[in-house]
């Protein structure tokens, strides 16, 4: 049986992971891997084979794979259409300096002085760790499509714990880059880690309940990603288990509400080409608050409808999903001043500790790093431990003023036991009726 | 294979670069079958080789790994490269080979990875769901084979076999959503039917849920729930390697009841788990460990690498993430165990699972996090569901005064236990 369509993703490269733990080196290397996925899609869905080091210059071998996987496609049932879409690999940012070109010995220096300045007095623990990705990507298809590329990825987290009287707490940064290399001159964040670790020590318990919130730009992008991204994912909307479907051109935010996810911009989620050889494109998700359109890879898009695609990302030896890559809310006018004043009281939140939604009840979770009781436009106390969870279809009307200063934030992603880089970002938000989790009264 | 016979040239290579070498080689294949609602999506197919090398030289210990054979004397180098960084420790040698006479229950030999299989799976997950009036959103079926081998430069060579088989399914009825899932090495000991039918129960079940009020109830974690808190915060304080670091909330506890007496916590490698297995990630044979016997806090896990550092013995706990990873301090089978009793007869929150439990703070205890599929609980029989609610407390605290282990038992991932009574929680509402 001939396949209606085949494509092969092949990603050879290598990791380099550098962990020094209290001023101790544990370890530091590389290691390599060389993963190919085939799909075909036959009469109905795709058969998938993933497979180790295959040579992809042999036509036989091609051919062979290709072969095997197509049985697999011949017990699904679920038809798969792919919309036509445009094919193109952009042009990956400059490299600036490269890693291959600095020693191992270097990068453990380098990245023990960060650690090393996370050690305040009180910070019983430090640790950090570097992450260095390069992937060379080989894509093909039966259409005749073949590109390949290369991409290079680095960056570090830093995690110091202070103790005092049997309060432990804890306090971490993270900067990863695409396209560089990024330890130098960072110890600004080890020592950023270390306060923070010893400044939650003194702080107190966060009251649950509903509540006016300030979220800075960094919680206000994983709430981005939270509450609407995974939402809006293609994927989600066809198997019927995101709340949005069925809500394109309804108004489901305040009005101003721009929420935008752009491979193509050179952010930590960049991709020079989508995991199906799709050229990347900007997606506006939300614009003046009305939901205008879903994420999709072609397979959602000819399925679903409203939107393009463009959006499929894969981990090395996994098959292709839907997924974020830098997703933000623009930029509104109100000045971070304005922001405080207006809430009054509430609370300021900072940080993120990570965020889950479930796009098909659509209620998220996420949690902040610590946060500061705001009383009268004031930032006063600090507290630990605040979470804030809320349902997508109420929470984006309760955005009440939006910032006119958006940072992005590097992170990584999980979505059916893949991960993948991306960046969120947002300006600082003022939210009402933020039902805030907290055990202190 | 191509795999065994790399083994002897790697050690042989790498003897003349350090003084010991260990690799440590996985194959496997796997194949998976995705639902689509209520038909077959994806199916896919999947062959993994992958090698991890250790070479140490005067304490120096280094790691690579590659999943092409062809590159084994790249990875070796990398290796080596590696150990001439990382600091010097005290180290008194990998483990030389022992008379290992357990046996652990880790795979099944009636269990063929093929579509076929993973096809009847999920025809059995599609009829349980049908039970109630939902819409399948997703799953899945999963049936694995590995073949994993250990050698080392003192002479150790284990090999041993893995199977898994696991079902999920996720339902869907209006803005209600139900997951189930269940996995085990015996494709026999998983109820694929069932899995589907208590998704769709759960979906369902939770259509029409009210608010509560903020303020102190008397919950009850499913093995899922309390899998997720435990694992996240529990779990890495029983780290050999968090405790000498100081970075455990249980350092400095051992011998001291900081459990409820009822409580106890024993590593079991030879139960009938997702992580059975004789021998550890660095070949030492691995042994029941009794963290908390009747509450009583009695030891911590330890792997090669921190046991020579703190002068403390391997309890056999390095475990490996999948294939090319590298051994660090871990689980086998974490049992939770002691006195049974019905946790459902006396009205209390029921909750299936919670979102966000990867928040928690590990040091402190302390997590608030939004449950999901809760619902109220008496005479064992299920209530009403709770629309929104948010669950805020400490963990630690928690498991000082347990109200009561539940009569099931179930696998979650590494772990093994019941259902989780916890009187006067702390639960935010509106």
């Amino acid at each position: 049986m001939e396949p209606r369509y085949y494509d092969i993703r092949c990603v050879r490269g290598e990791v380099t992971q550098i962990e020094v733990d209290d001023g101790v080196v544990e370890s530091a290397g590389t290691s390599f891997f060389d993963k190919t996925v085939v799909r075909v899609l036959g009469p109905a869905g795709w058969g998938i084979l993933v497979l180790d080091h295959v040579d992809l210059d042999s036509r036989r071998a091609v051919e062979a794979i290709v072969a095997e996987a197509v049985p697999l496609a011949g017990i699904t049932e679920d038809r798969v259409d792919l919309a036509p879409a445009p094919r193109g690999l952009l042009a990956s940012p400059p490299l600036r300096e490269d890693p291959r070109n600095v020693d191992l010995e270097e990068k453990t220096r380098l990245l023990a002085e960060i650690e090393a300045a996370a050690r305040l007095p009180e910070v019983v623990n430090t640790r950090a760790r570097y992450t260095e990705g390069i992937d060379h990507v080989r894509f093909m298809d039966s259409s005749g499509s073949e590109m390949s590329y290369e991409t290079v990825r680095s960056g570090f987290s830093v995690v110091a714990v202070a103790s005092r009287n049997g309060v432990m707490q804890m306090g971490s940064e993270r900067d990863h880059i695409t396209g560089g290399f990024n330890l130098r001159d960072k110890q600004g964040l080890g020592q950023k880690a270390g306060e923070t670790a010893v400044d939650l020590l003194g702080a107190g318990l966060a009251k649950g309940g509903a509540t006016k919130a300030v979220l800075d730009p960094e919680l206000a992008g994983v709430f981005t990603h939270e509450a609407v991204g995974h939402a809006s994912e293609g994927d989600l909307v066809r198997e019927g288990n995101s709340v949005l479907k069925g809500k394109i051109g309804e108004t489901i935010g305040c009005e101003g509400l721009v929420i935008v996810d752009d491979p193509s911009l050179p952010g930590f989620g960049f991709d020079p080409v989508d995991a199906e050889g799709v050229k990347p494109e900007r997606t506006e998700i939300i614009s003046g608050g009305v939901l205008q359109a879903y994420l999709h890879n072609r397979e959602t898009l000819a399925a679903v409808g409203d939107g393009i695609a463009g959006h499929a990302r894969a981990e090395h030896g996994a098959a292709p999903q839907v997924r974020m890559s830098n997703t933000f809310i623009e930029n509104g006018d109100a000045t971070y001043e304005e922001i405080m004043d207006e809430c009054r009281d509430g609370i300021l939140l900072i940080g993120s500790r990570g965020g889950q939604v479930d796009p098909g009840r659509g209620v998220f979770q996420f949690n902040a790093e610590y946060g500061y009781l705001i009383e009268n436009g004031e930032k006063t106390r600090m507290v630990r431990d605040v979470s804030l969870s809320g349902e997508i279809l109420r929470t984006l009307h309760d955005i009440v003023l939006i910032g006119n200063d958006r940072k992005m934030h590097p992170g990584y992603c999980g979505k059916g036991g893949q991960s993948v880089p991306v960046s969120d970002g947002a300006p600082h938000l003022l939210l009402k009726n933020a039902m805030l989790g907290g055990r202190g009264s | 294979m191509k795999g065994e016979y790399l083994i002897d040239d790697i050690i042989r290579e790498g003897r003349h670069h350090a003084d010991e070498v260990e690799v440590f080689y996985v194959r496997g294949s796997s194949i998976s079958a995705e639902i689509k609602q209520s038909i077959i999506g994806a199916a896919e197919a999947s062959r993994e080789w992958a090698v991890a090398i250790r070479t140490i030289k005067d304490g120096r210990i280094g790691i690579s790994s590659t999943s092409d054979p062809a590159k084994w004397r790249e990875c070796l180098d990398a290796a080596l490269a590696s150990g001439r960084i990382a600091t010097p420790q005290e180290w008194h040698g990998l483990p030389k080979p022992a008379d290992i006479v357990s046996t652990a229950p880790s795979a099944d030999r009636e269990l063929v990875v093929d579509a076929g299989g993973a096809a009847d799976l999920i025809a059995r997950l599609l009829e349980g769901a049908a039970e109630y009036p939902v819409d399948v959103a997703g799953g899945g079926a999963d049936l694995a084979r590995s073949h994993l081998t250990i050698a080392n430069s003192s002479g150790v060579l284990y090999g041993m076999e893995r199977t898994s088989a696991s079902v999920s399914l996720e339902a869907i009825r209006e803005h209600s959503t139900g997951y189930e899932f269940a996995a085990s090495p015996f494709t026999a000991d998983i109820d694929p039917r069932s899995v589907g039918e208590q998704a769709a129960f759960l979906a369902s079940h939770s259509v029409g849920g009210q608010e509560i009020l903020t303020g102190r109830y008397d919950v009850v974690l499913s093995p899922i729930a309390a899998a997720q808190l435990i694992g996240t915060i529990l779990v890495p304080a029983l780290s050999g390697r968090n405790v000498k670091a100081g970075r455990s909330y249980l350092a400095g506890k051992l011998g001291e009841q900081c459990m409820d007496e009822s409580l106890s916590i024993v590593d079991d490698p030879f139960a009938r788990g997702m992580g059975s297995t004789c021998w550890d990630g660095e070949g030492v044979p691995t042994q029941q460990l009794d963290f908390v016997r009747d509450g009583e806090l009695r030891c911590f896990a330890y792997d090669l690498k921190t046991a020579y550092r703190y002068g403390e013995d391997s309890t056999g706990s390095a475990t490996r993430s999948g294939a090319g990873g590298a051994p660090a301090i871990g689980l086998h089978n974490l049992v939770v165990d002691g006195p049974r009793t019905r946790v459902d007869d006396e009205r209390a929150i029921f909750v299936h699972t919670v979102v966000g439990a990867h928040t928690a703070n590990p040091f402190s205890g302390d997590f608030s996090i939004e449950v999901s599929n809760a619902y109220w609980i008496e005479d064992g029989v299920a209530g009403d569901p709770i629309r929104t609610a948010m669950f805020a407390g400490n963990l630690f605290e928690m498991l000082r005064s347990v109200d009561g282990l539940g009569e099931d038992s179930r696998i979650v991932g590494r772990l093994i236990l019941p259902s989780i009574r916890f009187n006067n929680q702390h639960i935010v509402g509106t």
